[in-house]
């Protein structure tokens, strides 16, 4: 039985669509005349714990864990991490706890500094550690949103997209391991349905496939490659995903963060 | 000296690049400027636009197409924008099957922009188009994509 949030959307999003609908051709994806830019666009974990929040009131305090402190020389590591952080700092904003936030802030400033990063990220850390304090959680939103695109385009701009996208990788995945977390705390179709994100995995899957056959690629990124693969297979299953399922996903994502995080 | 000599035209090429790309640069950047123009009302009302965007340069009415995984019980507005005068810019957003799923929009001006609620969490397509398809003569425009939602 459909709930009432699904009813409402269903029906406006019915009469709507069906008024734009004549108004634009459908698009043949199989014969495009124009440019498909390569890449999917990875949304930040704030957007779906918006959807959750909508559907209850998940307990956020309860997704908050204690971040490692970084020991790894390997950057690619240290990409996954900062990514991590990034998502842990989204959770903590969910769950309101400015210490939190401050803490991960600083976090954030020293694994920059890992990275070499530190001048270009440590105005949005100092942002986000005095927008904690005055509770300003959409700014805290804005400047994590802000600190991960800094990380990521400066990397881009070294011709370091590796590391650029396992930031991204990293994210995806401490975000996905906390939104299974919420589902199977109390399941609904839809909650699960929110996992249904095919063509993510496979874009992660399919670079991290081609790192982890490099000659002398370390063993996380081989383990990683695996992980994915098997979420892949569970995720293209059905959605949305069953309870068992939801399960399985939250278990193989555990797995792949104790390889560089958890 | 012979060394200054050698690499005197270096210096005047890498000067001639440096203005072109800051040149190329600047009228990305204005394009998502545009795009963040068109965004503004609507942050008052609760959108949160994403940092993150998408820019560059295409021939006039070429097409480009963006893959974008949305989330169903999320709105979502996708605002386009060039530099270029009287150049009409549209976004379309297509589910998986390349069935149009955008409840509303717009063109302004620079800017255009289109409204979503999807029906169900998946991958779907943003199309930007700038400049008109049917000229003859065709010049290279600026683009700019952002993204907002609540």
């Amino acid at each position: 039985m459909k709930s009432p949030f699904s009813l409402s959307l269903s029906l406006f999003g019915i009469m709507a669509i069906s008024a734009y609908a004549n108004e634009v051709e459908p698009l043949d994806l199989a014969s495009f005349p124009g440019e498909l830019i390569n890449e999917v666009v990875v949304p930040v974990p704030a957007e779906i714990f918006t959807v959750l929040d909508k559907l209850g009131e998940p307990n956020w305090e309860e997704a908050i864990v204690e971040q490692p402190k970084s020991e790894s020389q390997d950057r690619r590591q240290i990409a996954l991490q900062f990514g991590c952080l990034i998502a842990d700092g989204f959770v903590a904003v969910q769950a309101k706890s400015p210490a939190e936030i401050q803490t991960i802030g600083r976090r954030v400033l020293n694994l920059s500094e890992s990275l070499g990063l530190a001048s270009s990220v440590r105005p949005h850390c100092l942002s986000i550690i005095e927008a904690a304090g005055d509770k300003d959680w959409n700014r805290v939103r804005r400047e994590l949103d802000l600190t991960e695109l800094t990380v990521r385009e400066t990397m881009k701009e070294l011709r370091d997209d590796e590391l650029s996208n396992l930031v991204s990788l990293g994210g995806w995945l401490r975000g996905t391991q906390v939104v299974t977390q919420v589902v199977a705390t109390s399941y609904s179709n839809d909650k699960a349905e929110l996992l249904n994100q095919p063509g993510l995995i496979n874009h992660f899957e399919g670079l991290v496939s081609a790192m982890s056959q490099k000659p002398n690629a370390p063993s996380f990124l081989r383990k990683l490659s695996t992980g994915l693969a098997d979420m892949n297979d569970v995720i293209q299953a059905n959605a949305p995903l069953n309870p068992d399922q939801i399960l399985q996903v939250q278990q193989l994502s555990a797995e792949m963060l104790e390889q560089f995080y958890l | 000296m012979t060394t200054c000599r050698v690499f005197r035209p270096l210096y005047l090429w890498a000067a001639v690049v440096l203005t072109t790309t800051t040149i190329a640069l600047a009228y990305v950047n204005e394009a998502i400027s545009m795009a963040l123009e068109a965004a503004t009302p609507y942050v008052k009302e609760g959108f949160s636009v994403r940092e993150d965007n998408w820019s560059g340069e295409t021939e006039e009415g070429k097409p480009l197409l963006i893959r974008h995984q949305l989330f169903r019980g999320n709105e979502y507005w996708f605002w386009a924008g060039t530099s270029y005068e009287k150049q009409p810019v549209r976004v379309d957003v297509f589910d998986g099957n390349g069935k149009p799923v955008a409840i509303e929009n717009f063109q302004r001006g620079y800017f255009a922009g289109a409204r979503v609620l999807p029906d169900r969490t998946a991958t779907y397509f943003v199309r930007v188009t700038v400049g008109n398809a049917q000229k003859k003569q065709k010049q290279t425009i600026d683009w700019g994509l952002v993204y907002g939602y609540r």
